[in-house]
This record gives C-alpha cells, structure tokens and sequence, in this order.
C-alpha cells in the first residue's frame, strides 16, 4: 500500500504541475458556485413567498435546496472527470513512461489504486470547495448535519463512479484525447440512459392479442431492460442518497460499479502479459 | 548474475526472438549487438519484467523473471529505448520519486539522487524540468534512474541512440565506469561502441543468437594472420623479400610499394610474422616505413556472421512482414 501512496502522490502533484488541477478545480468551483448562488437566491424568494411558487407552506431546506445541489455538484463532476482521468493511463502509454512504471518494483495492484487515489485526490479538492458553499450556507440557516453528511457522500461515491469508469478508458486507450472522449461519451449516455428509462411505460407495450407463451419471455425481457435503464445511470442513486436516505443497494451500486471498472482496469493492465 | 535458457517470444504467429540462452557473469559489461529488429529490446524487456516471455526462463540474481518479478525489478536497473521521462517534474523530483518507488526514506532519498546525478553530470541540473532539456541531458537522466539504488544488473537499450558525438563519448565513459559496482547488459547497433565498451559480445540476428564471445576471440578466431607492409622505395626487391619470408602464404601488391601479406597456419598460429617480416625487409635494406597487423573488425565479423546466419536460415516472406509490423510496433 505505501508504493501505491507513493504513486499516487506523484499523480496527483502532476495534476499541478501542468494547468489540467488548476483549470478543472477551477471550473468546479465557479459553476457550482454560480448554482450554489442562483439556487440559494432562489430558495430565499421561495420561502419568503410560497404560495407564489406553488408551496402551501415554507419547503423544506434540505429537501429543495441542499440535497439537489449536492446531486448537481456530482452530475458536474460527471462532465470534469475525463479531464481527471484520460491522463492516467493513457498518458503514461503516449510518453513510454508505462515501461518505467512497470519495470520498477510495483505491483500491478499498487499502480490501479496510487492512480485511482490520485484522481479520488482532485474529487476530494472538489469537495473542499463544495465545503465552502456548505459553509456559507452553515452560517444563514441551520442545516441538518446528518443530510450533509450524505450529501458530501454522495458526490464522494458519485465522483468514485465517474473516475473508475475514467480510469478503466484511460487504461485501455493509448491517446489523452481519446480516452477523454470515450469516458465523457459514456458518462453521458448513463445520465441521458437514465431519462429514456423514465419516459419508458411500465407496462409492456404489447398488442393485446399476443398469446401468454410469447409475452411472458417478451414482459421479462422488457421489465429487465426497463429496470437496467433506471438503475444503471450514476445519478439515479444520488437523489436518494443526498436526502439522507440510505437504501442498502444505492451504496451498493456504487461500491459494484467502482469494483467492476476497477477490475476491467486491472484486467487492461495485465493484459500486456498476454497480448502480443 | 543472467542467465537465460530457451527464451521465447511469440507476436502473434511471429517469433521475435528463438530459443535465446547466454549467461553474463557478474562485473562484465556485455554487448548484445543486432540489426533493427533482431530481437534485442525483446529480450531485455522480457529481463526487465516488462513483458513475459511466451517459453523459457530467465532468471537474475537467482531469481526467476516470471516467477518473482518484484525480486528481480528491485535488482535491475533499466534504460530503455525510447527514455521514459515524466517531462512536467524536475531532474531532481524525478530521481527522488524512483527513488521512493523503490523504498528509500527521505534522508536516503535526497543522498541517493545527490549521488546518481553526480555520477551522470547533472549536479547543476537538479531544479530544472525535464521536458526543457537537450536529448543529451535526458538520456542522463535517463541513466541516472536506472542507478538509483544501485542495482546489481543494469540493462542498458540503445543508450546512445540520437545522441551527438561528443555526448556519445560522455556517455560511453560513463557506461564504462559502471563496470566496478554493476553487471551491464548494454544493447546498440553501432559496432565501434561495443569494441569500446564491451569485453563480451552477444550477436542476435533474426531472433537467435548467433555468435557469443569475447572480443579478442572473436576478432582472431579461425583466421589467417594479416599485415599491411609500407615500404618507401625499392618496391620489387621488397615483393621478393616478403615471398620468400618463411611463414608467408601469400603478397598482394595493393597500390605501388603497399603489400598486403597473408601468413600461413604455423605461422598465424605464433602471430610471429610481424617479426620476421620486419627483419627480413631490414636485411634486404629495403627503407620500412610501417607494417601493421590488420585486426578483423566487429563490422567484419557481425556482417560474416549475419550473412552466414542469411544463407542457412532464408528468411520466409511472412518472418520478414511480421519483423516489420514489430519494428513499426516499436517505434509507434
């Protein structure tokens, strides 16, 4: 674990060394900060008049305005992320410096997770940044510290996601701005995957006359579908989550998706040792 | 402190390197000479813990490549061809870090990168970036990470590859002061630097080795003795005299007053020609003006090799396309 420390620090410092750290942290903290703003403004005149906006009574705090924010700073993360990671691996590949790193004395292991580290490493400055919106927020209203909490997970596990998924395209791609396009393709396909899986009817969408023996495998293959497409997306799991409400299988989700990529990645990795 | 048995090494259908096996004693610098794509960045990426090989074993320091590989990278020290810099930090960020890869505290650290970057002149490069410095000085650095830590191997592809002439000389004295402390697998194509460098020779061609020896073996192996007689006038008195030396087998008359003398078995055996020659030619007053024994070259020796090698062994049309996807390989 200490070699994979030590890469790991050295990943991370790089980030800083070129404008990558500085632009995407920077990006980070001015658009969540414009929606911490426009968001806050608009809780304000939503609780001074609620009745105007549709509310019977003063909405609750957290609700309207904590946990999506917390939801919004994840999905941002979404759209930063193959910034983070498309350097990891790929990078290393273009340079030669992969020969380097594998000729040293590291296992595969340690490499998998000092990058990973390092890219959890700009998520958790993401996260410093959000704690000054929160903060701020801390002082004008009395926040409920257990939502906060899961809010801070939240992006926590959604940022893990996002950078797995990275990590593993990076892992598998020679050139940064392939593995950058391909990771934001797919990160991008979840989250509008997510919408087509709400717009779906709940019910097959069967003529009537369909005997029993084709629409039972015809429902089944249907229900699975429709149940992948709403579970798959990274966001999905968020809301849920940010609220402060813990299901087992959101976190769950989160430490399978994480586990998998990580494997794929681990698996792309060794692969040098058979592929010709 | 290498010996390798039966390496092996499959792309696809394409043996890049065949039944490869030589041992390298410790202390010696060994060269491992072939044309472009002979085999010879297989074989030490395979030594390295790079890539595995497809058959055979390998094994450094006693430990076996495939089998303990952490054992091995903690043993060996590898430059290879294309110099794997990370061009953002500094020369002495990045020898600190390999040297933290490699277990080193802080105090140890700092010393360690003090001493490699003494070793291969960058002492007053220590705070600049990588990326902004001449190919010259990145091969240094280069060099200098595969010493942290003073590993007992050091296997050394292609060190001077691009490099400009006087650059190439540091870098070969350089090489060769290594020799005290480490085991050196240095591997080139350019033949003169491995007369320079090397005691031993490794010749790969085609993915097998073909000739291992040392220097001097293999510059007189076999071979008649050869001299160039200069004479500065009298030309044909000097023809009768080198005739009828005793030992000679053959004069060849080059240009006017040049001879090339070629000696027979007994006496090439003795290497007693120049001797009897010179004396010869003083008692004919003849007016000697030098004589010389015309070693066999590597650059003979490696094309009489290779060309050998071409006639038993007639490369087929798919061994040459498949060479060539590699070598394309490699340079991407």
């Amino acid at each position: 674990m200490r070699s994979a420390w030590v890469v790991a620090k050295r990943d991370f410092q790089s980030f800083f060394y070129t404008p990558i750290g500085y632009i995407v942290v920077g990006m980070f903290a001015l658009i969540s900060g414009l929606a911490f703003v426009f968001s806050f403004n608009m809780y304000v005149l939503v609780s001074q008049e609620p009745t105007m906006y549709g509310y019977s009574t003063v909405p609750d705090f957290e609700e309207t305005l904590l946990s999506p924010f917390m939801v919004f700073c994840g999905t941002l993360i979404m759209f930063l992320s193959p910034l983070i990671t498309m350097r990891l691996f790929a990078e290393e590949k273009h340079r030669g410096t992969i020969e380097l790193l594998l000729t040293q004395p590291l296992r595969d292991r340690d490499i998998l997770f000092g990058k990973f580290m390092a890219a959890m490493g700009m998520v958790l400055i993401m996260m410093l940044v959000v704690g000054v919106h929160v903060a701020i927020m801390g002082y004008f209203a009395e926040v409920e510290v257990l939502v906060l909490v899961f809010g801070v997970v939240t992006v926590f596990l959604m940022g893990a996601a996002f950078i797995s998924l990275g990590l593993f395209v990076s892992s598998i791609s020679k050139n940064q701005i392939t593995a950058g396009t391909v990771a934001f393709g797919l990160n991008l396909l979840l989250y509008i995957l997510g919408y087509t899986g709400e717009n779906l009817p709940e019910i097959t969408p069967l003529p009537e006359h369909v005997a029993g023996i084709i629409r039972v495998p015809l429902d089944f293959a249907y229900q699975t579908f429709r149940a992948f497409v709403m579970e798959l997306p990274v966001d999905a799991h968020a809301r849920e989550l940010a609220l402060g409400v813990i299901h087992p299988k959101n976190v769950v989700y989160y430490l399978l998706f994480c586990s998998f990529f990580l494997f794929l990645t681990f698996r792309a990795l060794e692969s040098r040792k058979w592929r010709s | 402190m290498i010996q390798v048995n039966n390496l092996t090494k499959y792309f696809g259908a394409f043996a890049a390197i065949q039944d490869v096996s030589f041992e390298v004693e410790a202390g010696e610098i060994v060269g491992f000479l072939g044309p472009n794509g002979a085999g010879k960045s297989t074989t030490m990426r395979i030594l390295t813990g790079f890539s595995p090989a497809s058959r055979g074993t390998a094994h450094i320091d006693g430990y076996e490549v495939h089998l303990e590989p952490l054992e091995v990278k903690r043993r060996v020290g590898y430059l290879p061809e294309r110099v794997p810099l990370y061009d953002e930090m500094t020369v002495k960020g990045f020898l600190s870090y390999i040297a933290e890869i490699k277990g080193m505290r802080r105090r140890a650290r700092l010393v360690e990168s003090e001493r490699v970057m003494e070793r291969c002149g960058l002492g007053h490069m220590a705070n600049r970036i990588v990326g902004n410095l001449s190919k010259g000085y990145r091969q240094r650095v280069g060099l200098a990470q595969a010493l942290v830590g003073s590993p007992k191997v050091l296997v050394l592809d292609e060190p001077t590859v691009g490099l400009d002439p006087e650059q190439i000389v540091e870098i070969r004295k350089m090489i060769k002061g290594l020799r005290e402390y480490h085991t050196v697998l240095i591997s080139t194509h350019i033949l003169p630097e491995v007369s320079m460098l090397c005691q031993r020779v490794l010749i790969i061609n085609q993915g097998h080795i073909v000739a291992q020896d040392s220097m001097e073996n293999l510059a007189g192996f076999g071979r008649a003795q050869q001299l160039l007689v200069k004479v500065a006038a009298n030309g044909d008195k000097a023809l009768h005299t080198l005739r009828t030396t005793p030992g000679v087998a053959e004069v060849r008359e080059e240009t006017p007053n040049v001879f090339s003398v070629r000696g027979n078995e007994k006496a090439s055996a003795g290497r007693e020609l120049n001797a009897a020659l010179a004396q010869a030619l003083v008692q004919a007053q003849v007016p000697l003006v030098s004589l010389e024994e015309r070693a066999r070259t590597l650059e003979e020796i490696f094309v009489e090799v290779v060309s050998k090698e071409r006639e038993t062994l007639p490369p087929t049309g798919d061994a040459i396309s498949a060479q060539q996807e590699t070598a394309g390989e490699s340079n991407a």
